[in-house]
Parts: structure tokens; C-alpha cells; sequence
């Protein structure tokens, strides 16, 4: 690896920021997907999170203290509450309904806020040691390209090209990048708060996939199809971090 | 008093603590189609905690066996579910889909409480201290399992009594298991992270088949989030303090 272990961590954030604009593929092959794609990506992405959410909890609890990862838990529950309603998209169905003008630009500023809880999950992750990083790079990586596939099919009702889409698929993951930075300083500095920032990440992510990814999951697939895609990706994931440690 | 009659005794009484999830039912009377989906988001909590509890402990004893026995847990509810969607269920007054989920909650709880039998039969092995605590542990722990059941039961219009009698009923394997496994501890050993991990993904995946989407169609989202992601918190919280 990098002798500087910040650059290794610039390096991952940003390889899983730039998956998301993959997920137009699929519409420069096909055109467009079929909705039911966009429910099990959604599902995808949310058993990805969990699987990060829960490994990143277990972590947190090794040590003696479990007051202060579940405390982190909820200011990261809490935080990702009060982004929602401060931008206005606390009970907003950004993947329902017909186009309109503003509905696709809160789906930009979500996806935005969103990849910002994601960056402190890799910061953390980075600083706890290098395997665990990367993995929850790797693994944030695939959700954010899933993701980029569903915000490229609410861009795409209002006829952004493309290439214009994959941009934006990138530039909502630029939050990502700076906070896995930021976060991976500030905790290697002050490891004190190693617990409570890695509860953070952990109660954040939990948060998202709850009033975000499951409840779109829900609305464009099968129930059956969604709970499988979810528990085993969620599943798949803990299971290879294990195999890999 | 004979160890085996103690095991006996001690793993009853964690069976009957499930019952008690059903006391505060007995003061919430009026129940609006939100308060039923606030019910499923925190029984959904309670579930998604519990696992997280189960796949922890099991992945102490052996990772791959737990999330093998997890995936055998989806597979079940999986084919139960499918099965149950062609019978006509029926628990007392309630009928229809409602019934099928009340039967699939049971059911995964009560085929939960073999592996937590088993626990308490496996600890009493390690002497009694352990085990009065193991005891306390399970019988608290049950409090919750009692407590989802019943938010499932009692919002469909079954009686206090009913929700109470079929939580406890949940929890009847465990008696039934400990003795043996106490016994037979060595024996038992190997099939603990099996037990767990299967209790965690039929669960996890009961969660995401039913609790969830019912609750998104009557609450708003933060409502569920904030309900879910809390008594999660509160589940682990109070398992690590056990």
C-alpha cells in the first residue's frame, strides 16, 4: 500500500464514489430498465448498507464500553432525521410519482447527503485497520452503483443525457470522498472518539436504509423478491468480511 | 435438589417471562391502522435486534455455521410462507392474511426458543452461577419476543389473555430442550451456532417480508425509521448489559 495511509484512503473513497456512474450501462445497452430492476437495486443496495451497518456495530461493541457506540448510534440516527426534514425530504417519494420539477432535485440533494454518512463509514472503517476499510469500500461501492442506476432512471425522465447523468451519479458521491478523508484525520488524531463516530456511521446508515432505500425497494418489486435480495446481500456481506479477517 | 429438576425449573420460568410482553397491551386500548404500523416497526426493531444479538453469539462458537444456519432460516420462512398462502389460517376470530403472519411469527419464535433452550441446558453445564445468570438473561430477553408477538396479535383484535398464552407458547421448547441439553451438553455443542444463526435469518427475513412493508403503508418513513432504528439500539444495548 501507500506510505500514506490518508492517500490510502483518498484512493478508496473515491474508487467507490466513481462505481455510481456505472449504473448507466445498463440504460446505454437497453434504454431504459425495467421497474422491477429498480426495486431489486434498491434492495441491493440496501442489504450492501446493512451488511456495512452491522459489521460496522459489531466492531464498535468488541470494546468494553457499548454505551458509547449505541449513544453515536442514535446522534447518527438523530443527524440523518434532521438532514431529511431540513432539506424537506422527510416523508418525500423521490422515486414515485410523476416528473416533476423539483422532485429531481431533491433527489440530487439526497443522494448527496447520503454518500456524506457513507464517507464517515470508510473514514472509520479506515482507521480501525486497513482490511476492514477497504472492505466497506468495496462494499459501499457496489450500493452507490446500484444507486447511480436508480437516480439515472429519475434523471432520465426528465431527459438528461447520459453522459450528464453519470456526472451527476459521481459528483452527489464527492461527499463521500471529503468525509472518509475528514473523518479518518479527525478520529486518527483523537482516537477517543473512535466508539462514538463508528456508532455514528453505524446508527446513520441503519437510518438511511429505513426511510430511504427500503421503502422504494418496497414500492417497485415484489415483497418476496426484496426481502430475499436483502437479507442475503446483507448476509454476503458479513459472511465474506468473516471469511476474509 | 437434583440438577436436572433444576434445569427444569429454571428453564420454565424464562417460558413463562414471554408472557409478560403482553402487560402493556392491557392499557393500550384504542388502535388506529398507525398505531398498528408503529406496533410491526417496533416488533421489527425488537426482531432485527435480537438477531443481531443471535449471529453475534453465533458467530463466537463458528461464522460459517451461523450464517449457514441463517440462510437455512430464510429458506424456511421462505416455504412456510409460500405454503401457508394456499391454506386458509385461522386464530380465533382473525382469518385470512392477517392469520398466516400472526402463525409465522409464532412459529419463528417458537422454533427460536429450541436454540435458546438449548443455551440455558449448555450453560448449566458450566455451573450454577453461570446458569442463574444465563437463566435471567433469557428470561428478560424473552420479555420483547413476548412483547412482538403480542404487537402483532393484540392491533388484529386477539384478547390480552390469548396474546399472553401464545407467547409463553413460544417459549415452551425451551424447557423441553434445556433438559436434554444439559444432559447431553457435549453433544449440543456443535449444533449452537447451527440453531443461532437459523433463529437470526428467519427473523431477519420475517422483518423484511412482512413487518416492514406493512408499517411503510400506515406510518410515514421517518416514523418507521426512527421507531425501527431505536428499539434496535435499545435491543443491543440492553442484550450487551445482560
Amino acid at each position: 500500500m501507500t506510505a500514506e495511509p490518508i492517500l490510502t484512503v483518498l484512493l478508496f473513497s473515491t474508487a467507490a464514489a466513481a462505481t455510481a456512474p456505472f449504473g448507466v450501462i445498463p440504460f446505454a445497452i437497453l434504454g431504459t430498465v425495467p421497474v422491477p430492476w429498480l426495486g431489486g437495486a434498491f434492495a441491493l443496495a440496501s442489504g450492501f448498507m446493512l451488511g456495512v451497518g452491522y459489521i460496522l456495530m459489531a466492531q464498535g461493541l468488541l470494546g468494553q464500553e457499548a454505551l458509547a457506540p449505541i449513544l453515536g448510534a442514535v446522534l447518527g440516527v438523530a443527524y440523518t432525521w434532521w438532514t431529511h426534514r431540513f432539506s424537506g425530504n422527510d416523508d418525500f417519494d423521490i422515486y414515485g410519482g410523476p416528473p416533476d420539477e423539483i422532485r429531481e432535485y431533491k433527489a440530487l440533494v439526497l443522494s448527496g447527503l447520503h454518500s456524506a454518512s457513507e464517507g464517515v463509514a470508510i473514514g472509520v472503517a479506515m482507521t480501525i485497520n486497513l482490511h476492514l476499510g477497504v472492505f466497506t469500500a468495496l462494499a459501499l461501492a457496489i450500493h452507490n452503483g446500484a444507486e447511480g442506476m436508480a437516480l439515472t432512471w429519475t434523471l432520465s425522465r426528465r431527459n438528461v443525457r447520459l453522459a450528464h447523468s453519470a456526472a451527476l451519479c459521481f459528483f452527489t458521491n464527492v461527499p463521500q470522498i471529503m468525509l472518509a478523508v475528514t473523518t479518518f484525520s479527525v478520529v486518527s488524531a483523537a482516537p477517543a472518539v473512535l466508539p462514538w463516530t463508528i456508532g455514528f456511521a453505524s446508527g446513520a446508515l441503519v437510518y438511511l436504509v429505513l426511510t430511504e432505500l427500503l421503502p422504494s425497494s418496497y414500492q417497485n418489486g415484489r415483497h418476496t423478491h426484496v426481502s430475499l435480495l436483502v437479507s442475503f446481500s446483507a448476509g454476503g456481506v458479513v459472511l465474506l468480511e468473516g471469511l476474509l479477517k | 435438589m437434583e440438577p436436572v429438576l433444576l434445569v427444569f425449573i429454571y428453564s420454565s420460568i424464562t417460558a413463562l417471562a414471554t408472557g409478560a410482553g403482553a402487560v402493556p397491551f392491557l392499557f393500550v386500548r384504542t388502535l388506529s391502522p398507525k398505531v398498528v404500523a408503529w406496533a410491526n416497526a417496533i416488533a421489527a426493531g425488537l426482531m432485527l435486534g435480537a438477531s443481531f444479538g443471535l449471529i453475534l453469539e453465533g458467530t463466537v462458537h463458528g461464522s460459517l455455521q451461523t450464517l449457514v444456519g441463517a440462510g437455512v432460516g430464510v429458506v424456511f420462512i421462505s416455504i412456510s410462507h409460500n405454503f401457508l398462502h394456499d391454506q386458509d389460517v385461522s386464530f380465533g376470530e382473525i382469518r385470512g392474511a392477517d392469520a398466516r403472519k400472526i402463525f409465522l411469527i409464532i412459529a419463528v419464535m417458537t422454533v427460536h426458543s429450541f436454540t435458546e433452550g438449548v443455551a440455558v441446558g449448555v450453560a448449566f453445564g458450566g455451573g450454577q452461577k453461570l446458569a442463574a445468570l444465563i437463566t435471567i438473561a433469557i428470561a428478560v430477553h424473552n420479555i420483547p419476543e413476548g412483547l412482538a408477538i403480542s404487537a402483532v396479535m393484540r392491533p388484529k383484535g386477539a384478547s390480552v389473555g390469548a396474546c399472553a398464552l401464545w407467547s409463553i407458547f413460544s417459549s415452551v421448547p425451551q424447557p423441553l430442550m434445556a433438559v436434554p441439553a444439559f444432559l447431553f451438553v457435549e453433544a449440543f455443542r456443535p449444533f449452537l451456532p447451527y440453531g443461532l444463526g437459523f433463529a437470526a435469518g428467519a427473523m431477519v427475513y420475517m422483518v423484511f417480508l412482512e413487518l416492514l412493508p406493512e408499517s411503510y403503508e400506515n406510518a410515514s418513513k421517518p416514523a418507521v425509521g426512527l421507531l425501527v432504528s431505536l428499539t434496535l439500539g435499545a435491543m443491543i444495548l440492553f442484550q450487551r448489559y445482560l
